[in-house]
């Protein structure tokens, strides 16, 4: 009888430890996806969606740069399930034999200049004058930092893009060049120009803001401390912004347009990564999603995928504001076999955005 | 008999307390790294000839690219700038290269390094001033060394006396080179 109330408390503890330890691991799995970062809010519903399709699983989201998305599995070697980027490119170049074999674009996006009602020129800005806008000298714009981002790279892309739409050989001047110190130079060869960005970017007056992201520059311009951003379409409407849709011969939305998009690069002024170089080449904007070779659930992350490329998925994402374009695989023979039928290999185009948001 | 049950439960207590004092799981002696210095001249600085040098501590964290916080942190480490000073040190015009063991690289410029960023309040992350921000090299982080998850045994941290957050991208993980550069 001594031994009772041991005896009851190692069994309460027991209960306790095994409660708690229920509470913490409720048996589900875990399904690591691994996603670009202005796939954050589209991926948040593709996630509560799937889920409720599949109560033993829990998706675990996390969102980066898309460079830095792809390093979380090729030099961190983290145990990812699902890897999406915003540049289709970034798998074959950067995982390409070891880390994955094959890839299937699924969505889209383009380049506006967002804005609020609040915003100097507000009333008059359009696809004709928004660059002679941005630079009148009362007016503040911002960017993300093209060392950090991959929308601050594009920027530049656009801005060298606009000179040859418009016929107006000072447009990257009077917004890029002139407000750095040291420069973003230009190089041209032929008819083909490349963006050089100084080891070190910082603007040298308060008129250009750079800051490392979306968020940054967001805020800022909710705040109306600065009156316009560049930013990528989906994540403007996501954020119920107002904004300037540019043209396709400079928005680096449409494959009909990729041989114009091509005549432009960026030169980063680091090597922030090893892995990847520092000249970035003006593409069409295509979404990629990927199942690495090391996936931990790779059956789980090819119901993800599906799901992802589905009709029922596309719809979600476009709901949400994010453009999508009919699957297209690149390796349809390495796919694994339930995706090969869900993704053809013809090259597709965009659908046609909603214009809701969009300035008239 | 009656003495079993505080002694369990004792025992249980003291099982948790170590767990929460050593979350990282990490012991000083454990831990072997290089960390070398690039200037007028190099050197190479073992771990344990880091933890020599007079530390500087702070509070400080940072945001991820979308936005989720981390931190802030009591971080305990030594001078960024002090590091720099060791092999020649910063002139105005230098910049100054962190390199990590992963092949990530981030640029400084000597403003930044004497912790010249934008700060940002960790409430409403809205951008606000704190007063003298500090860079420094961090080696331990809420009182436990730095685990290699959250970017030990060395990682970069911007701290002031205030809770201030920075971007991510300059709170370089796993050190293992400083550089400056003319």
């Amino acid at each position: 009888m001594k031994a009772t109330p041991i005896v009851v408390l190692v069994l309460i503890t027991a209960v306790i430890v095994a409660t708690i330890f229920l509470l913490d691991n409720p048996e589900k799995t875990e399904l690591m996806v691994v996603h670009a970062g202005s796939l954050v809010i589209p991926f948040a519903e593709m996630e509560k969606q799937f889920e409720s399709q599949n109560p033993g699983v829990d998706v675990q989201m996390e969102g980066h740069g898309s460079i830095q998305a792809v390093r979380q599995v090729t030099d961190i070697r983290r145990a990812v399930d699902v890897l999406v980027v915003a540049d289709e490119n970034l798998i074959p170049d950067m995982m390409y034999p070891a880390y994955a074999d094959w890839n299937v674009r699924f969505a889209t996006n383009r380049m506006v200049l967002a804005y609020t009602n609040r915003s100097r020129y507000a009333g008059v800005i359009n696809g004709s004058n928004w660059y002679e806008i941005l630079a009148r000298p009362d007016v503040m714009f911002g960017f993300s930092n093209p060392m950090l981002d991959a929308c601050g790279y594009r920027t530049l892309m656009v801005a060298q893009l606009a000179e040859s739409y418009y016929d107006n050989q000072t447009i990257f001047r009077n917004l890029i060049a002139c407000n750095f110190d040291p420069t973003v130079s230009i190089l041209r060869d032929g008819d083909t120009t490349t963006a050089v960005v100084p080891e070190i970017l910082e603007p040298q007056s308060e008129k250009v803001v750079i800051r490392g992201g979306s968020v940054q520059l967001l805020a800022l311009l909710e705040l109306g401390e600065i009156d316009y951003t560049f930013e990528y379409r989906s994540v403007s409407e996501q954020h119920g912004l107002r904004f300037v849709e540019l043209p396709p011969e400079i928005d680096l939305s449409s494959p009909d347009n990729e041989a114009t998009y091509e005549k432009v690069g960026v030169d980063l002024g680091f090597q922030r990564f090893t892995s990847v170089g520092t000249r970035r080449t003006g593409k069409p904007i295509f979404y990629a999603i990927t199942i690495p070779k090391d996936a931990p659930h790779p059956e789980l992350a090819l119901e993800f995928v599906e799901f992802v490329i589905s009709e029922e998925g596309q719809g979600v994402l476009q709901e949400m504001g994010q453009p999508t374009v009919p699957p297209v695989a690149d390796n349809p023979d390495k796919m694994p076999d339930g995706l090969r039928g869900a993704a053809s290999t013809e090259i597709a185009m965009p659908l046609d955005y909603t214009e809701s948001h969009a300035e008239g | 008999m009656k003495l079993a049950i505080p002694i369990l439960m004792l025992c249980i207590i003291a099982i948790a307390a170590t767990a929460c004092l050593h979350p990282s799981g990490i012991e000083d002696e454990m831990i072997e790294c290089n960390l070398t210095l690039i200037g007028d001249c190099e050197r190479v600085l073992s771990y344990d000839e880091i933890r020599a040098i007079p530390s500087c501590e702070g509070r400080g964290g940072f945001f991820t690219t979308v936005g989720i916080v981390n931190g802030p942190f009591e971080c305990k480490g030594v001078s960024l700038e002090y590091l720099c000073d060791l092999v020649g040190g910063i002139n105005a015009t230098d910049t100054v290269r962190i390199c990590a063991s992963d092949g990530y690289l981030m640029v400084f410029t000597r403003d930044q390094v004497r912790g010249d960023f934008v700060t940002y309040d960790p409430a409403t992350m809205r951008e606000v001033p704190h007063t003298e921000p500090e860079v420094m090299l961090m080696y331990e982080q809420d009182g436990s060394p730095l685990s290699a998850d959250a970017g030990g045994p060395l990682r970069v941290a911007i701290v002031s006396n205030d809770k201030l957050l920075t971007e991510g991208h300059y709170w370089v993980q796993w050190v293992d080179t400083i550089e400056i550069t003319k």
